[in-house]
């Protein structure tokens, strides 16, 4: 496990990180950037800034995106630091609303309820009072709807089955997304994989990023478990992937061979052979698609180039590069709920990028950037936003069965 | 002092103070001297950095203007306390001339994205620090930032044409201009390289290099520092002058062999790096087989050569992050910045790496082979104060040894706090008072980075002892 004292050292403030932090890009402030963040835990750690009032207010506006690891030349490993940093703030004085709000979150059953209760609520937007005490602040997250879909046409494939994966099906995906695992399910078995279905659990990641190491250490001991056997773990949601690829750390050595099975979808599914199903599928009739670097894909997990050569390879259709397609787009997990000013300007961002590019669809990985981006489409009527898994699936399927 | 008036200049979210601000730019990237500044103010337009200088000037405060923090120096550490005038809400650029080949910015906004807004027709800003991904244009200027390319394009000041400067009493002045300085005294020399101590830079109109049509580029292995540094000798003895030269020896091979998981040949204590670049693809290859049959008489282990521009992102990396990669190795560095003749280059490294062993430090090299800008850069634990005096006297030697050999206490990093003490090895008193006396056409008080650059200025001694080490 990690030592934070350590951890601290290999920051020579070089100063490398700051043009790839998105709040120090807004702001231009140096607390608001990784260099200053560190700077201000290691001087908390030696008892010279207070940790509530100095620190918290600049570890709560740091998104935990980790753009600042893919940048930094020494390797300091700030998405640990972070976590660590947050902990401390957390156990130190617990704030009970952003309890409440990560366990409704992980919890499929009281999403579900919230979901139900969303639909009498105006604007189907957090109601401005439970915003205040979360975030102090105006909401600017619409609350989660369950994605509307259309039966997909009867799946087929002539290859056979040559082995068996687990699948993470996770908290808020498997509530907000069920298409995205219907679609992962379809993909693995067009590449002859099976999914062997077992009891599971949420893998603690949003508690990790968000300062309760002690849930998420549990969670993901329960996880493990369920997850017995050798076989791979296929992961679709990159905050996920990128929190179980780091159990070892997080949790003790009992987990050193999680790492090494568990692959984000796009990895099993391009180093498995999908590219030579693609050549033979219809494709999408010549659409324009762009791909934004969800952060736990892109700087947790470091995988950029398997979703774009998937994309790539899809027939019929044009690829385009999206600007900053590996700056955050504000969701961070629970972000856009408790700092909904910086996630809002970050979304407009972003959205400013898609429609330069004038993509009508735009694929990623992770289910938070997936509703914060579509609200921020859909208010700006710029492009449909598809999980990685949907534009490949529909690459066989066609796109009829997904709807907007 | 009572810092609320600022609110009537500007919005509250331009103007940081508290524990924590005045912690968070106490240093910039040269740590071993700090001082904590009163407030931090972060102004968007040439008209509010005036304003604000104006309001220090009449309620006598210093202030010290910073980019991104990332000057090994000392420069933008607010040596006197006061306001920090940080640039990195000017980040704009304000116009683009390709016809005339000049840019017009802000100079909040990082090097890199200069290039960045014209490579896409054909053109770069010429200068390239290392730490071009970040450090800001305002901060280039401040210090005359050379670059690995510095051998063959030129430093700063010679892409600057023209600047908007915001002077210590507040007035808004114009030098040169997208035409370059007209003719008369050349205060834009002046300027550049002036280390904020002259006033605020504000927006700056740089020159447009074409890039070049052709460029080739190599990562050579070699036995012994000596081989390597001969070899420097002896490419520019064939009459080559390559787009850059840079030297790296087994304390960066290591950092970066930790950092970006790339290997070198077991046996090499140095590599050296070589560019070279044109617009006649035949004349850069004739200068590339001229430099390997040099590399080769020399002993060389190994020459890489980089086949196409992701190769060559990747052996510019080993240079380019060298240094930063240093935090693999330890928790500290500093990095020094003497300049010897070029023919000095193997006795001086001998000396390096015994005064490193003589003080107990590590050090590793890497720097401007071809034009003699050394970078020792030496690794310690600054939590430890013993360790930190042994940093600073064996920096001090080095450059003694420097300024002996013929050479400079500085090449591109500049005197900030760091190296002002040093001046007097290199100037007489009479050299001193002579910019001295430049310095007071701009700036005759002690608001405008005050306790910088000239060493015994009155005021600063007694502050002196208060920067330094681990102390706050």
């Amino acid at each position: 496990m990690h030592d934070l004292d350590e951890l601290l050292t290999h920051c020579i403030r070089c100063g490398f990180c700051l043009e790839d932090c998105p709040t120090f890009v807004e702001t231009g402030n140096e607390l608001e950037s990784p260099r200053g963040r560190i700077y201000l835990v290691r001087s908390a750690l030696e008892g010279k800034l207070n940790w509530q009032d100095d620190v918290k207010p600049h570890m709560d506006l740091c998104l935990g995106c980790r753009a600042c690891e893919t940048a930094c030349p020494s390797a300091v490993e700030y998405g640990a630091i972070f976590e660590m940093a947050r902990d401390i703030i957390e156990r130190e004085k617990p704030s009970m609303s952003k309890r409440a709000l990560l366990a409704s979150t992980t919890n499929p059953g009281i999403l579900k309820a919230q979901l139900a209760a969303s639909k009498f609520l105006p604007g189907g937007r957090v109601p401005n009072f439970v915003s205040k005490l979360l975030s102090g602040s105006k909401a600017e997250a619409d609350l989660p709807t369950v994605q509307a879909n259309k039966p997909l046409p009867t799946f087929e494939t002539e290859v056979s089955v040559r082995g068996e994966v687990f699948m993470l099906t996770g908290c808020a995906m498997q509530v907000l997304y069920p298409r995205v695992h219907e679609c992962t399910r379809r993909l693995l078995r067009r590449i002859g994989y099976v999914i062997r279905d077992v009891p599971q659990g949420c893998c603690g990641a949003l508690h990790a990023h968000n300062g309760d190491l002690t849930t998420a250490r549990k969670l993901g001991t329960e996880l493990v478990r369920a997850f017995t056997g050798d076989i791979p773990i296929i992961v679709n949601s990159a905050g996920c992937g990128s929190t179980m690829k780091e159990y070892a750390d997080l949790i003790g050595p009992e987990c050193a061979d999680v790492a090494g099975r568990t692959f984000d979808l796009s990895e099993f599914l391009l180093s498995h052979g999908l590219v030579d199903e693609l050549a033979k599928a219809p494709g999408l009739g010549g659409v324009t698609v762009t791909y934004h670097d969800a952060c736990h894909l892109s700087h947790g997990q470091k995988v950029t180039s398997p979703p774009r050569e998937l994309i790539q390879a899809i027939p019929n259709s044009t690829f385009v590069e999206l600007p900053e397609s590996m700056m955050c787009c504000g969701s961070a997990g629970v972000y856009n709920v408790l700092q909904p000013e910086m996630a809002r300007r970050l979304l407009d961002r972003k959205v400013g990028h898609i429609k330069e590019t004038d993509a009508e669809i735009v694929a990623t990985g992770n289910p938070g950037c997936h509703a914060w981006i579509a609200q921020g489409c859909r208010e700006q009527r710029s492009a449909r936003v598809m999980h990685t898994a949907e534009l490949l699936e529909a690459a066989f399927v066609g796109l009829d069965g997904f709807v907007m | 002092m009572d810092f609320s008036t600022l609110e009537a200049i500007l919005r509250p979210d331009q103007i940081l103070s508290g524990a924590a601000a005045s912690r968070g730019y106490d240093c910039d990237a040269y740590t071993v001297d700090r001082s904590k500044p009163s407030v931090i103010v972060l102004p968007e337009t040439t008209l509010e950095v005036a304003a604000v200088v104006r309001w220090c000037a009449a309620s006598q405060v210093p202030f010290t203007s910073r980019g991104a923090g990332t000057g090994l120096s000392g420069g933008a550490m607010p040596a006197l306390g006061g306001v920090v005038i940080s640039t990195k809400r000017m980040n704009h650029i304000l116009e683009i001339d390709l016809e005339n080949r000049c840019m017009l910015a802000q100079t909040g906004i990082a090097n890199r994205r200069l290039t960045d807004a014209v490579k896409a027709d054909g053109f770069h800003f010429a200068p390239d620090p290392s730490s071009q991904s970040v450090s800001t244009l305002g901060g280039n200027i401040g210090e005359n930032a050379g670059g690995p390319h510095t051998l063959k394009y030129g430093v700063t000041v010679q892409h600057i044409l023209g600047v908007t400067m915001v002077d210590p009493l507040g007035e808004i002045l114009t030098i040169g201009g997208k035409l370059g300085c007209g003719p008369g005294y050349d205060f834009l020399g002046l300027i550049c390289g002036s280390e904020g101590t002259l006033g605020v830079v504000t927006e700056a109109w740089v020159k447009l290099t074409p890039l070049p049509k052709a460029v080739t580029t190599a990562l050579v292995a070699f036995p012994t520092i000596r081989s390597a540094t001969e070899t420097v000798a002896g490419i520019i003895a064939t009459g080559t002058i390559p787009a850059a030269l840079e030297m790296m020896d087994r304390g960066i091979m290591n950092a970066v062999a930790l950092a970006f998981k790339l290997t070198f040949p077991s046996e090499a204590q140095a590599l050296l790096l070589v560019e070279c670049d044109g617009d006649d693809a035949d004349v850069v290859a004739k200068e590339m087989e001229s430099v390997r049959t040099v590399c080769e008489s020399n002993g060389c282990l190994e020459i890489r050569i980089a086949s196409d521009e992701k190769e060559r992102a990747n052996l510019w990396m080993v240079r380019k992050k060298g240094i930063g990669a240093m935090g693999r190795i330890a928790p500290s560095i500093v990095t020094h910045d003497g300049v010897i003749p070029r023919s000095k280059l193997p006795e001086m490294l001998d000396f390096v790496y015994e005064v490193a062993e003589a003080h107990k430090i590590g050090v590793a090299n890497i720097f401007h082979a071809g034009d003699g800008n050394l970078h020792p850069c030496f690794y310690f634990d600054d939590r430890d104060p013993l360790q930190v005096e042994r940093v600073i006297e064996a920096g001090e030697i080095i450059i003694k040894k420097c300024i002996e050999l013929g050479g400079s206490v500085s090449g591109e990093h500049g005197i900030g706090v760091e190296k002002m003490d040093l001046m007097p090895l290199m100037f007489s008193p009479a050299d001193l008072e002579a910019q001295a006396m430049c310095k007071r056409i701009f700036n005759d008080g002690m608001l405008c980075n005050p306790c910088k650059v000239l060493p015994n200025q009155r005021g600063c001694a007694e502050h002196k002892m208060r920067w330094r080490g681990v102390a706050t």
